[in-house]
């Protein structure tokens, strides 16, 4: 089994990580590493998996790490190799590398079970593709259906998962980052001199690897992190290090990463979680008393509007299921007048139905001449959404191109090259 | 493979860089203090005596019955140019810190702090002219230090094992509470301290699976139960103290287990009586430390151990049993810190209540200083020890700081220290966090 998440003990060796819980030891129950390091070449070997067991796997790029995790699967002499999600956290290029290695292990007799919401890699690399929705088997298909056919498993209609997009205006810069460093929790500068601008009426996707400081970056804009040097403005206003709710207020909308920690309160409403950023503002309240009549009006007004599937207003936003729950922030965000959305990972872990569905409000609001932020690990979204496409790697752009760049030279951008076409 | 390199090297590089620039600053700061430090020691404790002022030390420990044959001839000197030379050495540190911004910023600003206690020793107990009529003994001051260091390390030691394996120990001050009572009673019943040592060993270890019992069982919050059992421990001592200690005191008679000379080796002048003339309780947690040590690091038990705190789910996900992994680690750790308990009697003599005072929670400090590591603690308690020591000796001189305000010291870096004021160094990743299997 790889996991989706890692199951490596960041601080360990490769060594560690491999023979955990399968440990060759000496005498006094000590650890012998070089009948570790020796398994694990065989290994390797074997396999054609090469990776330095003595490396500490923190200081591995994901992409190894990930081969870490299949080394130590196959350590036990697994038959049958479940990858669940394996493709989330790599470049296009680590992404093509991991699905020759899945062949290879397929040619030398070993089954694989491949969990990814992505078609293209399905049809790329599997002999049959087995579709579940709800918990149920639907179907299992040839690799030679088509991508449209496959979605349409997936949700149970037919979908459009092509976005459709008219050219527009570009209008006035309104979101404009400059020279931007911020440091993360470690205290390690994860964006270092960022500089980009979102013009009005245009989508900005800004693709990368997870991890290359795109969180930080959003959470600066957004005013959840401390800003070290550089200023961000919006239409004209600086807002750099100015508070949520001032940022807020300038008319930022903001769509984060994580729904459930950072963009609802579970054990709330789906009412509450409605006015959530605009708690004490009338009509919602006045005199510090809240008026929930307006609450509820404003509730049941959006839950029709962006049809959001619940019991009720009253119901708690931990009771939804993940599309409906982004719907409530996604409503939450657009109901109010913006300057700029800006929206982290907006379709993360969300169903091909709802994907459609934010992306067609996403781009609405595009035309009517919002500027739109979009960061985003997922390389068909940006390539979907974005009107020019910046790239993200160790905490700088390393290049903004237009969206008809060839995936190879995108993904170059993504591992740090800066030769890769430039518009 | 082309681009998996490409990566790589990409990778390795932006790392680099992230790298260079982290906790610069931190050190840099720590470097600083040390100059400010060392300045402060050349002005007040050196140019702070007058010229003529000297301070004697001597080097024959006061308890001479262990027949060192080396007998050293007191030093006198001048107060102004030692205190100055050595102001100037803690400035060279802390120059050198600033500039090299080494790992061991803190260690380096620790002996800083131990230069500005011995100054301050210098300079309280200095006299006008060349006679003199008081010492400072070194011996005796390093063999005080290696007391307090001695169980501050069993402290750390608990706390190195319970919080690698991802459960935090703050009930070390309730474990040598609970050893030091149990010790005390034992030891005045049997008369043999390898008896009160396996009682406190016992005690340790049931306050320690009281401890897993409610974090790993439970799912308590670990630091709201871990002060509650020392709040229980220090309660129940009380509680007997008066009606158990109080009414029959040959129960609390206040025996010293008799030093272990070692051969030869007791004989080196200085630190022949301070390393090699001790009790088992010295010996034994220099034993200790060096078996943590090897468990953790060189052993299967010490791999998986390690990989529970770090990441439990990965360790269950091989087949690792979480929670018994826990279990014994905790009470293992306790039974170390009840053993501390019964080595706090060995050098106090009688139980009295709040005889710990709060020496668990330095201990706890020591650790995180010594980065969750036995050599760390080690040095952490050295640091802890001789600074600890040196503040309650300078009681007995007139200062102008009053000396109740110094003994506040070491709590105040220990709040430091836990606060995380002086650089965060990695916890285990886990540690604290606990495991609900799902």
């Amino acid at each position: 089994m790889v996991h989706q998440h890692f199951m490596l003990v960041p601080v360990f060796t490769v060594a560690e990580n491999v023979v955990l819980g399968f440990e060759p030891t000496k005498s006094f129950n000590r650890l012998d590493y070089k009948t570790a390091d020796a398994q694990i070449h065989e290994l390797s070997e074997k396999f054609g998996l090469q990776v330095d067991p003595r490396a500490v796997v923190e200081n591995l790029p994901i992409g190894l790490q990930q081969r870490v995790e299949i080394l130590k699967a196959l350590s036990h002499d697994a038959e049958l190799l479940i990858l669940d999600e394996p493709t989330a956290v790599l470049t296009p290029q680590e992404i093509d590398a991991l699905m020759e290695i899945m062949r290879s292990l397929a040619r030398d007799g070993k089954s694989i079970l491949f969990i990814t919401h992505k078609l293209k890699e399905v049809r790329a690399v599997a002999d049959v593709i087995t579709i579940i929705r709800q918990g149920r088997v639907i179907d299992s298909v040839p690799p030679s259906e088509t991508e449209n056919q496959l979605a349409a498993l997936m949700v149970g209609r037919e979908v459009n998962l092509t976005v459709n997009k008219e050219s527009t205006e570009l209008g006035e810069p309104v979101l404009e980052i400059r020279d931007v460093v911020v440091r993360d929790d470690r205290g390690l500068a994860v964006v270092n001199g960022v500089t980009l601008d979102v013009h009005a009426g245009e989508i900005v996707a800004l693709a990368g690897v997870q991890g290359n400081g795109q969180t930080e970056l959003a959470e600066a804009i957004s005013g959840l992190r401390p800003i070290e040097s550089g200023t961000i403005t919006l239409r004209g206003r600086d807002i750099t290090n100015h508070s949520p709710r001032a940022i807020l207020d300038a008319g930022l909308g903001h769509v984060p990463e994580d729904r459930q920690r950072d963009g609802l309160v579970l054990s709330m409403s789906v009412a509450d979680n409605l006015v959530l950023n605009t708690p004490r503002r009338a009509p919602f309240a006045s005199r510090g008393t809240r008026n929930l009549k307006a609450v509820s009006v404003n509730a049941t007004d959006l839950v029709q509007r962006f049809d959001i599937r619940t019991t009720g207003i009253d119901a708690t936003a931990g009771s939804l299921s993940g599309g409906n729950q982004q719907k409530v922030i996604v409503a939450r965000e657009l109901s109010r007048p913006l300057t700029c959305l800006l929206a982290s990972q907006p379709t993360r872990g969300l169903d091909v139905g709802s994907i459609e569905y934010v992306h067609r409000q996403i781009v609405n609001e595009r035309n009517q001449g919002m500027g739109v932020f979009i960061i985003s690990s997922e390389l068909d979204e940006v390539v979907a959404l974005g009107d020019r496409i910046a790239v993200m790697h160790a905490g700088k752009i390393t290049g903004i191109v237009d969206p008809s760049t060839s995936r190879e030279d995108i993904g170059l951008l993504m591992a740090g090259s800066t030769m890769g076409a430039h518009d | 493979m082309e681009f998996v390199s490409t990566t790589l090297a990409a990778l390795a590089e932006a790392d680099l860089v992230l790298e260079v620039r982290a906790p610069v600053g931190r050190r840099r700061a720590i470097g600083a203090l040390t100059v400010l430090l060392g300045l402060f020691i050349v002005v007040a404790f050196g140019f702070g005596s007058i010229s003529g002022a000297h301070s004697q030390f001597t080097f024959t420990p006061v308890n001479t019955s262990s027949g060192a044959p080396w007998s050293l001839g007191a030093l006198t000197v001048l107060t102004r140019w030692w205190n100055v030379a050595l102001g100037l050495i803690t400035v060279a540190i802390g120059a050198e810190t600033w500039w090299r911004r080494p790992a061991g910023a803190l260690a380096r600003f620790g002996v800083g702090g131990i230069i500005f206690f011995f100054t301050l020793l210098l300079w309280a107990g200095r006299q006008p002219g060349p006679d003199q009529t008081s010492s400072i003994n070194l011996t005796s001051v390093l063999i005080g230090s290696s007391a307090i260091a001695m169980v501050l390390i069993y402290g750390s030691l608990s706390g190195v094992l319970c919080e690698r394996s991802g459960v935090v120990n703050i009930a070390i001050e309730g474990q040598f509470i609970g050893g030091a009572l149990a010790g005390a009673m034992v030891d005045s019943v049997t008369n043999s301290f390898w008896l009160a040592a396996l009682v406190g060993i016992l005690i340790g270890g049931l306050i320690g699976w009281l401890l897993a019992l409610l974090a790993v069982r439970y799912i308590a919050d670990q630091i709201i139960i871990g002060v509650v059992i020392v709040t229980l421990l220090g309660a129940m001592s009380s509680y007997l103290n008066i009606q158990v200690l109080a009414p029959y005191p040959n129960l609390n008679v206040g025996n010293n287990p008799s030093n272990v000379a070692i051969p030869l080796l007791y004989k080196i002048p200085i630190l022949g009586p301070v390393l090699f003339n001790q009790n088992m309780f010295f010996y034994a947690a220099i034993v200790l430390v060096a078996l943590v040590s090897f468990g953790l690091f060189r052993t299967r038990w010490g791999l998986r151990v390690r990989s529970v705190g770090e990441h439990p789910k990965a360790a269950e996900s091989v087949g690792i049993n979480v929670a018994r992994v826990r279990y014994t680690t905790v009470i293992l750790g306790g039974a170390v810190a009840g053993l501390g308990g019964v080595a706090f009697i060995a050098v106090q003599g009688q139980f009295q209540p709040g005889i710990t005072s709060g020496f668990g929670y330095i201990a706890l400090a020591a650790m995180i200083f010594g980065k969750w590591k036995p050599s760390g603690a080690v040095v952490a308690s050295i640091l802890f020890g001789v600074s600890a020591y040196l503040v309650d000796a300078l009681q007995s001189y007139s200062t102008p700081i009053p000396t109740e305000l110094l003994q506040m010291f070491p709590y105040l870096i220990t709040i430091a220290v836990v606060a995380g004021l002086i650089g965060r160094v990695r916890a285990p990743a886990s540690d604290g966090v606990p495991y609900k299997r799902d």
